[in-house]
């Protein structure tokens, strides 16, 4: 029988079956979030305002979040012993653990409250006030993903995790504050440290003690999680986990393909959906995610040849560092003043341009250790700005939004650098911005408006005379 | 006392002293704060180590926003600006940069050097966040291509000679420093805990066998002096960075009546509670002195073993209260700084007062407040 809800699940791309399947979880979930008949019609109005659901594909993708959200919410219900990762999180391990035992349930459930809570139901603001009361409060540049996650818990929107891996490897505050859960709720916590001490150019080289250390931490904590989870580390499990992802890498390079078209074929606020989800889920997320981008795939082909895009054609091509994860209104405003974004900086991480991974190991981690310091992302600031680089020749941009978050210290120290380093070696103008990319109260789309409009038209300026 | 009007005397001179030397030959090795660094290393290769400690001056914040954005604490903030705007002449005189990475606000500042900076020579070793056989054997590969670098850059052989002369010079400062501080455990001391902290800020400046002599002399002083004639109540003070020149809490503390006994960062102090063995491998000896000996500071995870050092401290050192005195946007220290009073309050019944700062002028007038009425709270 439909319930009040129905209508917002199909436009999430759930088959009427999958409703009727889910419909006992769904209501549980859903008492759980605060949420009720009143949030629907703003749920579905938000949702049909800020993202493109002609498309199956964008449909089925906010469907893959909205189970993991449900998973994520229920997952003591369900008797799981639970894994909370830090993000940006190394891809492996958690996929890994999830590998192992039926029983484990691995997530980043910041990013899941972000893309759910934040960009379907439009509810992120009151978890955010709740991390903030609880520990991480407002006005000190702390990280906002992590006050989701903090918020979430405090709240009992999310369960108490039975294990967090920390990404000790890449910033200082998702550490510290997987400490501040361990103060507050007893958490065990498996650090994987890494120290991203490379010397300015160095990349792509890395040291191999480099490789050595993170990949031993990773071991380490795999070890740990193993003991605190009481299961067995499936010893096949590297291969399983590689298994798992590399459908979701592959057809992210086909996705990555259809956008070097002119127009570009979609929003970067539907492919921001796909970016975070390998990162933030091991479950049926990723799972639905793969199968959500082989359609989308299959409808931007034929958006591409027909010359259909988000934006127009000729329209100057950005870069930006990432899109907004809880609020699409801030994505969105870049290509309303007429640019495209073909390509972020995460999305190169994952699958932009090539790179040479050059060494060869045997162990798990120091596999995923070597694979990720060539990737550039916990490289160091040098490694990302080439990687950033690089994309100016892969989709034939125009210039650089380096949209830098003010509250991680790891993207905010690269504030000038990107900037001038970007200008002096593409020749390409950058607007460097500063920004919330988890949280649109303080940096709303408004309040970037200005800086971003007026970039634009310089851009579209530019093109214009070069085109004489 | 005397031997402070020697230490001050002896800076006064010190950047000449440091030109002369280079004259001569001899390279001057600029560090940053931490404490992660040996000096040893640089001593045995008969060169001049010199830390940044500078910082306080809300000034030289503004020169380093044309590199960085203000999301940076502002001691590194401070060290970006005196790297950039040569307002500092210890950045100048300096032939060589080295760099112990700690946490990102350390990195800001070796992003700035190599990129905006690249004609200074550098180097740059990482510190784990974490104390395990894995991290400890990271830093120490660090500590060996840090030595292999003063080894090219200096033309001297760091032979294990050189190297046990200086670990006992350096043990021997650390040794002071431990015995001029535990004379506060006591009721009646004489040590000022602001001459404690200048003797820190100045050993990270001058020679360091003038060092040692200057702190023989204090030592000395200080058990001969009368005790200070202090009431108030006894302050344990801690944080992330107490730079040189960044004096404000310390002034407040003492104008309003409360005595610092003890101060505990992890910038700004040197880790004098450990002495590095000298016999066997000396350079895996400093790895276990440096690293995995000494009490972590809280970008360290978990930061546990440092709150419970506090604790320690403040049972040892009598403390009425603790003042946790932290940087803007230090995060580490800022999540700590919330559920740290609990565990304070928990184990010892004391409370903790905490403040932040931007070295800014505008902090003075609540900061005051704040101290003044936590100070009157512990006399009632």
């Amino acid at each position: 029988m439909a319930d009040y809800y129905d209508e917002l699940f199909k436009l999430c791309g759930f088959e009427d079956e999958e409703i009727e399947e889910e419909r006992t979880r769904i209501e549980k979930t859903f008492e759980r979030l605060g949420i009720g008949p009143k949030d629907m019609e703003d749920a579905n109005s938000w949702v049909r305002q800020n993202h493109d659901v002609t498309l199956k594909g964008v449909r089925k993708l906010l469907g893959a979040w909205l189970k993991e959200l449900i998973d994520l919410v229920l997952a003591k219900d369900d008797g799981k012993k639970i894994v909370y990762i830090g993000f940006p999180a190394i891809l492996g391990p958690g996929l890994m653990l999830s590998a192992s035992s039926e029983d484990v349930f691995v997530s980043a459930p910041d990013m899941v409250l972000d893309h759910t809570m934040g960009q379907i139901f439009n509810k992120l603001t009151p978890i955010l006030e709740a991390g903030e009361a609880n520990g991480l409060p407002s006005g000190h540049a702390l990280c906002s993903l992590w006050q989701a996650k903090i918020g979430g818990v405090a709240m009992g929107m999310i369960p108490v995790p039975d294990l967090a891996l920390a990404s000790s490897y890449f910033c200082d505050m998702g550490s510290k504050a997987d400490d501040l859960v361990t103060a507050k709720y007893g958490v065990p916590v498996a650090y994987i440290d890494g120290v991203m001490d490379s010397k300015w150019g160095e990349y792509p080289d890395y040291l191999p003690e480099r490789v050595h250390y993170l990949g031993a931490q990773i071991n380490q904590a795999l070890k740990k999680a193993s003991k605190v989870l009481d299961i067995r580390l499936a010893p096949d499990a590297w291969e399983r986990s590689q298994k798992k992802s590399q459908p979701y890498v592959n057809n992210l390079l086909r996705l990555l393909d259809l956008m070097r078209a002119d127009p570009v074929p979609v929003s970067m606020v539907e492919l921001e959906l796909l970016e975070a989800l390998s990162s933030s889920s091991t479950g049926r997320g990723i799972r639905d995610g793969i199968k959500a981008i082989e359609i989308l795939i299959h409808e931007l082909e034929g958006r591409v040849k027909a010359g259909i895009g988000a934006t127009e054609k000729g329209a100057p091509r950005v870069m930006i560092n990432f899109g907004h994860t809880s609020d699409p209104r801030v994505t969105h405003l870049i290509e309303d003043v007429g640019l495209a974004v073909p390509l972020t900086r995460i999305l190169a991480w994952v699958g932009g341009p090539s790179f040479k991974v050059t060494r060869t190991y045997h162990t798990p981690g120091e596999k995923i250790a070597n694979y990720e310091l060539a990737a550039g992302m916990f490289h160091g600031t040098d490694a990302s700005i080439k990687r950033f680089q690089k994309g100016a020749d892969l989709m034939k941009l125009d210039g650089f939004i380096v949209n830098y978050l003010y509250n991680c210290r790891p993207s905010a120290l690269g504030s000038h650098i990107y900037k001038k380093h970007l200008e002096e070696k593409t020749g390409l103008p950058v607007l460097a911005i500063e920004e919330d990319n988890f949280d649109s109260r303080a940096y709303s789309a408004a309040s970037l408006r200005t800086k971003v409009e007026t970039f634009a038209e310089m851009l579209k300026a530019k093109k214009k005379s070069a085109k004489g | 006392m005397k031997a402070l009007e020697k230490l001050d005397s002896h800076l006064k001179t010190r950047l000449t002293d440091l030109s002369k030397a280079k004259e001569q030959g001899r390279k001057v090795i600029g560090y940053t704060a931490g404490g992660y660094l040996p000096e040893e290393l640089i001593l045995a290769c008969d060169a001049l180590p010199m830390c940044f400690i500078q910082a306080g001056d809300n000034t030289i914040l503004k020169d380093a926003m044309a590199y960085t954005c203000r999301w940076v604490d502002p001691f590194w903030r401070s060290q970006i600006g005196y790297l950039t705007s040569g307002k500092n002449p210890y950045y100048t005189i300096t032939d060589l940069i080295v760099i112990p990475i700690t946490d990102n606000h350390t990195r800001a500042f070796s992003n700035t050097l190599g990129f905006y900076t690249p004609q200074i020579e550098s180097f740059v070793f990482g510190v784990p966040h974490v104390k395990d056989e894995y991290a400890l054997g990271y830093y120490l590969q660090g500590i060996n291509r840090l030595k292999k670098k003063l080894e090219d850059f200096t033309g001297v052989e760091i032979t294990e000679s050189r190297l046990k002369q200086s670990i006992r010079l350096c043990n021997r400062e650390r040794e002071l420093f431990r015995q001029i501080s535990l004379m506060r455990q006591s009721e009646n001391f004489a040590v000022a805990s602001k001459d404690f902290v200048a003797l820190n800020h100045g050993s990270f400046i001058a020679d360091k066998v003038v060092m040692v002599e200057i702190l023989e002399s204090f030592a000395k002083e200080a058990k001969d002096s009368a005790p200070l004639s202090k009431d108030g109540p006894r302050i344990l003070l801690t944080g992330s960075t107490l730079a040189r020149g960044d004096s404000k809490v310390m002034d407040i503390i003492e104008d309003t009546g409360g005595v610092v006994v003890m101060e505990e960062f992890a910038e700004g102090i040197h880790p004098y509670w450990g002495t590095v063995k000298l016999d066997g491998d000396l350079m895996a000896n400093l790895a276990e002195s440096y690293f995995m000996n000494r009490v972590c500071p809280g970008w360290f995870r978990p930061g546990t073993e440092r709150l419970y050092f506090l604790i320690k401290l403040a049972r040892e050192y009598k403390a009425a209260g603790v003042i946790w005195y932290q940087l803007m946007y230090r995060e580490s220290y800022k999540v700590e700084s919330y559920f740290f009073p609990d565990m304070l309050k928990k184990e010892t019944g004391l409370n903790m007062l905490t403040l932040e700062s931007e070295y800014d002028a505008m902090e003075t007038g609540t900061m005051k407040t704040r101290i003044e009425t936590f100070i009157e709270t512990m006399r009632s």
